[in-house]
């Protein structure tokens, strides 16, 4: 047992300053130089991650600290991505550590997703260090937010650590309370190999580079090992640990978090959560693993250019390497041509995978408008999953749809209560239950289907209540549900890439906000468009957009040449990101249309 | 047929600031007046072309120069205009007099364009126009009394607030002075402008097209020749000048804003005065690849009755139009006919839609 060693993660609620801190603790422990820190935010290695401020893919840093009892502390810093979409591997990199940092934004308290990244810290059975942060934002309240941490959560705040990630005030405290109230490893080197693989990436010149955390025995390079859920056996080829940095190492032992390379050749050997044991003398029970999470939300992707499948193909691939919740495979679509239908995790993975399609790999995509999955008994009784609104069955075979409903915890201040409950029964919501936290803030509880809360449900919240609610959910299960496929028709044909499952009562409203946008996006053409909603074959709304009539900006004094060129290459561009269906284009924006209906214009 | 044969010289003063103007423009004043007429003739000074069949001198306002200083700028022209067989120029009705026409006649100017905008009293306020539909009138009078009589107006339609009733007044107004070009541009409020400051909004695309249609039918009954898309003019009125553009010939492009295309090159000279008067970043070069040059015109030609030479666009870019651009064409056969040689676009109003298909990848 190796008392000298702090396997942890930082959790937060989005924006209450985990990368922030992280990058604190580097600098402090010299870690990583303060040239480096430059290019702030470390740990968030991919572009996009900067960006948008936002830790998608989990990383592990190992971290030298000298304490003040004189020792010199292991620390390995695991990072969890904040955004509710990512809380499968949230669990994946809790269940590598032995203790967890809470960080709770002085100004804002606690959250939804502090509650939920709390909860499974819990279950993982950490140890929590609650951290204050942001102390030195005007309107911090140090004691409330402490107090709150206290009642809410039920975790002892005497000894939390006040500090200000930014300005790095009293972040020294925080390394002194990893090493005072933060447990150290319990495995025991001497007994047979078990390494957890929490993570894991495809390189092209070694294989995949598996991220391990051992929690008992050794493993070292030449070893033979086995992985136990899928029985194959590999030989270590390279061991090491990231500070950030790969430095590679001969061994591995006990409470060391590393990386692992056996000559892997494909992503789909290496099971998330598997355990590692040695051929010669492996353990006699696997680490509990956790379960593969299936994707919520599914769209359609399509090339702009149907001559780029093959490259979409490619590139979806490659990217599944380095993201093994995304999922896809073939589909066709009448309006689209040939394409990929694509699972995701939620609607900011989707928004992810679609930028960096397009960004790393050079794409023009259509995405059609994300779905859900539905659960459809037909008439003879067998049952079927539908993911694309437009291979719903006939309405005459079929005796009855389920839908995903969730349970959605909502923390809201006490004067949006009003707004942010109306906002939710409109969404279908099912009111469950309100919790008072404090004098001021509330948690509401709803059920509510899946789908409700993907057609804006978390944008609307934010209106609603000025930016104040947060959101926090989970799958509940399926329920009947009284739904019913719209057809969109441009110029009297159907648009399958525009169906959509829509609730009984909405329709009609639906399919009028939806022809009503549709005539807003689409550029008028040279002959008049009739846009059509419909079910079945019943048309319940309809507008028309008129036919182009003149578009030339009729000034033209001799010089101006290069300018109405690069007008009109601009539109060009434009063009590009459309897709001629039939005899109509339409652009990328359209296919979301069906989605942002709700704004009224308000 | 390399020749350059058309001059375009920009008199960026002006008395007043016209709402929807962004070309080169500053308000007059006697000594930086002074000062542009030294920088001009300088550069003048360096020109060997022969002389142009065509001269245009533009603005900005151009009568806006004092009496002396036009004979000035008449004067460094000179050299270049012997030959010329259309020489124009803009003014405003606010700032021409008998002096200054008679001046214009000593110097050759044939053709003269007078900037109207539009015979409603309001818009011309709103446009800050300083003159009215009369005093347009009486410019037109005195410039035929002198014998010029290739007189162009300028109209702008699609104002914000123009109505359907205020147009068809300026155009019957515009008919009953029978002058033998007219030139109406719909508005484009662009960015900088005083329109744009102030936030107007144009028309919508409906009422515009409607506008669009109703002068072109007023004026062609009239006996008009709608020879380009903004343009009406009575056979051999049209402007040889601008066809030069719309024919996309080499062009020289004199003083601060104006542009010029010598040898597959463009130039574009700066449009901020007291850099051109200090001559500081004066001039911009861009070679113009033949693919690009070859798009250029065929965006240019296609805006005339007159259309696209083929033979001459093979001669000119080694490219033949009607394989080079086989897809375009069918995509848009119902707006373009091909004849003699030529290509002709039938619908100059949706010609931005059919010049996209144009562009290559």
């Amino acid at each position: 047992m190796n008392d000298k060693i702090r396997n942890f993660s930082i959790i937060a609620h989005i924006d209450h300053g985990k990368s922030t801190l992280a990058d604190r603790i580097l600098e402090l422990t010299d870690t990583v130089s303060k040239r480096e820190m430059v290019n702030s935010q470390i740990l968030d290695s991919l572009d996009l991650e900067q960006e948008r401020g936002i830790t998608i893919k989990l990383n592990v840093v190992q971290i030298k600290y000298k304490a003040k009892d004189g020792e010199e502390y292991t620390f390995h810093l695991i990072d969890t991505p904040g955004h509710v979409d990512f809380s499968y591997e949230v669990s994946r990199s809790l269940a590598a550590c032995d203790g967890a940092i809470l960080v709770v934004d002085a100004s804002q308290g606690i959250e939804a997703q502090t509650l939920a990244n709390t909860y499974l810290a819990l279950d993982n059975d950490l140890e929590i260090l609650p951290v204050i942060n942001k102390i030195d934002l005007p309107s911090a309240d140090i004691e409330r937010t402490k107090k709150e941490i206290e009642d809410v959560i039920g975790l002892d705040c005497s000894e939390a650590p006040c500090i200000s990630a930014k300005s790095g005030e009293n972040v020294e405290d925080v390394l002194e309370g990893i090493v005072k109230h933060l447990p150290c490893p319990k495995g025991n080197a001497d007994d047979p190999l078990r390494a957890l693989v929490f993570d894991s990436y495809y390189d092209s010149y070694r294989g995949v580079v598996v991220f391990i955390c051992i929690k008992d025995g050794s493993v070292k390079v030449g070893d033979h090992i086995r992985m136990l859920h899928s029985g194959t056996e590999y030989e270590v080829t390279e061991l090491g640990v990231k500070t950030p940095n790969e430095v590679k190492r001969e061994r591995l032992e006990a409470g060391e978090v590393g990386y692992l390379c056996a000559s892997i050749k494909s992503i789909k050997d290496v099971f998330i959560g598997d355990t590692i044991t040695s051929v010669e003398r492996p353990c006699r029970e696997a680490l509990p693993g956790y379960r593969k999470m299936n994707p919520m939300v599914y769209c359609g992707m399509y090339p702009t250019d149907n001559n780029k499948y093959n490259d979409l193909r490619d590139a979806l691939e490659k990217l599944q390497l380095n993201d093994s919740s995304l999922t896809f495979e073939a589909e066709s679509s009448k309006a689209l041509g040939f394409g990929f239908r694509l699972g995701f995790l939620g609607l900011l993975h989707m928004e992810v995978v679609q930028e960096r399609l397009e960004r790393e790999y050079g794409l023009n995509l259509i995405a059609t408008a994300p779905s859900v999955v539905y659960k459809v008994t037909l008439t003879d009784k067998t049952e079927v999953y539908i993911d694309n609104p437009s291979m719903m069955p006939d309405n005459t075979l079929i005796d009855h749809i389920e839908e995903p409903y969730v349970r959605a915890s909502i923390m809201v201040p006490n004067e949006f209560i009003g707004p942010v409950m109306e906002l939710s029964q409109n969404k279908r919501g099912i009111y469950k239950d309100m919790v008072y936290l404090d004098d001021n803030r509330n948690q509401l509880i709803y059920e509510m289907p899946l789908s409700e809360i993907i057609f804006e449900y978390f944008d609307k919240l934010k209106s609603v209540s000025r930016g104040y609610a947060s959101l926090d959910y989970e799958l509940i299960g399926y329920r009947q549900s009284s739904l019913v496929k719209m057809d969109i028709l441009l110029n009297g044909e159907v648009i399958d890439a525009l169906s959509i499952i829509v609730h009984k009562d909405f329709a009609y409203d639906r399919g009028h906000k939806i022809t009503v946008k549709l005539k807003e996006l689409l550029p008028k053409q040279q002959f008049e468009i009739p846009v059509q909603a419909a079910i079945g074959n019943k048309v319940i709304a309809r507008t028309n957009i008129k036919s182009l009539r003149k578009d030339v900006l009729a000034k033209c004094y001799g010089g101006d040449v290069s300018r109405k060129k690069k007008l009109l290459e601009k539109q060009k561009e434009g063009k590009k990101r459309m897709k001629a269906v039939g005899s109509v284009e339409i652009p990328q924006e359209a296919f979301m249309a069906v989605l942002a209906l709700d704004d009224d214009k308000n | 047929m390399t020749r350059t044969d058309h001059l375009y010289i920009h008199v960026p003063f002006c008395k007043t600031i016209c709402a929807y103007c962004d070309f080169c423009h500053v308000v007059y004043r006697e000594e930086t007046a002074e000062r542009w007429l030294k920088r001009l003739e300088e550069d003048f000074a360096e020109i060997k072309d022969e002389g142009y069949s065509t001269v245009y001198i533009g603005g900005g306002t151009p009568s806006s120069l004092n009496i002396r200083q036009l004979r000035e700028l008449l004067d460094i022209v000179r050299p270049f205009s012997r030959k010329t067989e259309e020489y124009t120029i803009e003014i405003n009705p606010e700032s021409i007099d008998e002096e200054k026409v008679l001046l214009l006649k000593e110097y050759g100017i044939n053709r003269v364009s007078i900037g109207l905008q539009s015979s409603d009293e309001r818009l011309l306020k709103l446009m800050n126009r300083h003159h009215s539909f009369e005093d347009v009138r009486k410019t037109v009078e005195l410039l035929r009394k002198h014998g010029l009589i290739n007189i162009s107006l300028d109209v702008l339609y699609s104002l914000p607030s123009q109505t359907m009733d205020d147009l068809k007044k300026t155009v019957k107004d515009v008919l009953e002075l029978d002058v033998p070009h007219v030139s109406l541009y719909s508005l484009t409020i662009e960015k900088g402008t005083i329109f744009d400051r102030l936030g107007y909004q144009p028309l919508d695309e409906e009422t515009e097209a409607d506008m669009y249609e109703y002068i072109g039918k007023e004026l062609t009954d009239k006996g008009y020749i709608h020879y380009e898309i903004a343009n009406f003019a009575k056979e051999g009125f049209q402007s040889r000048h601008n066809l030069g553009y719309w024919n996309y010939d080499d062009y020289r492009g004199m003083s601060c804003g104006a542009v010029g295309k010598i040898h597959h090159k463009r130039y574009t000279m700066t449009s901020d005065l007291k850099d051109y008067l200090e001559k500081k970043d004066i001039m911009e070069v861009e070679d113009i690849a033949t693919r690009e040059e070859a798009f250029e015109n065929i965006m240019m030609s296609l805006r005339t009755i007159y259309g696209l030479d083929l033979k001459l666009f093979k001669e000119r870019y080694g490219i033949d139009f009607t394989d080079e651009y086989k897809d375009a064409i069918e995509k848009n056969k119902d707006h373009l006919l091909i004849k003699d040689d030529h290509c002709i676009c039938k619908d100059g109003e949706i010609l931005n839609t059919i010049l996209i298909d144009f562009i290559k990848e």
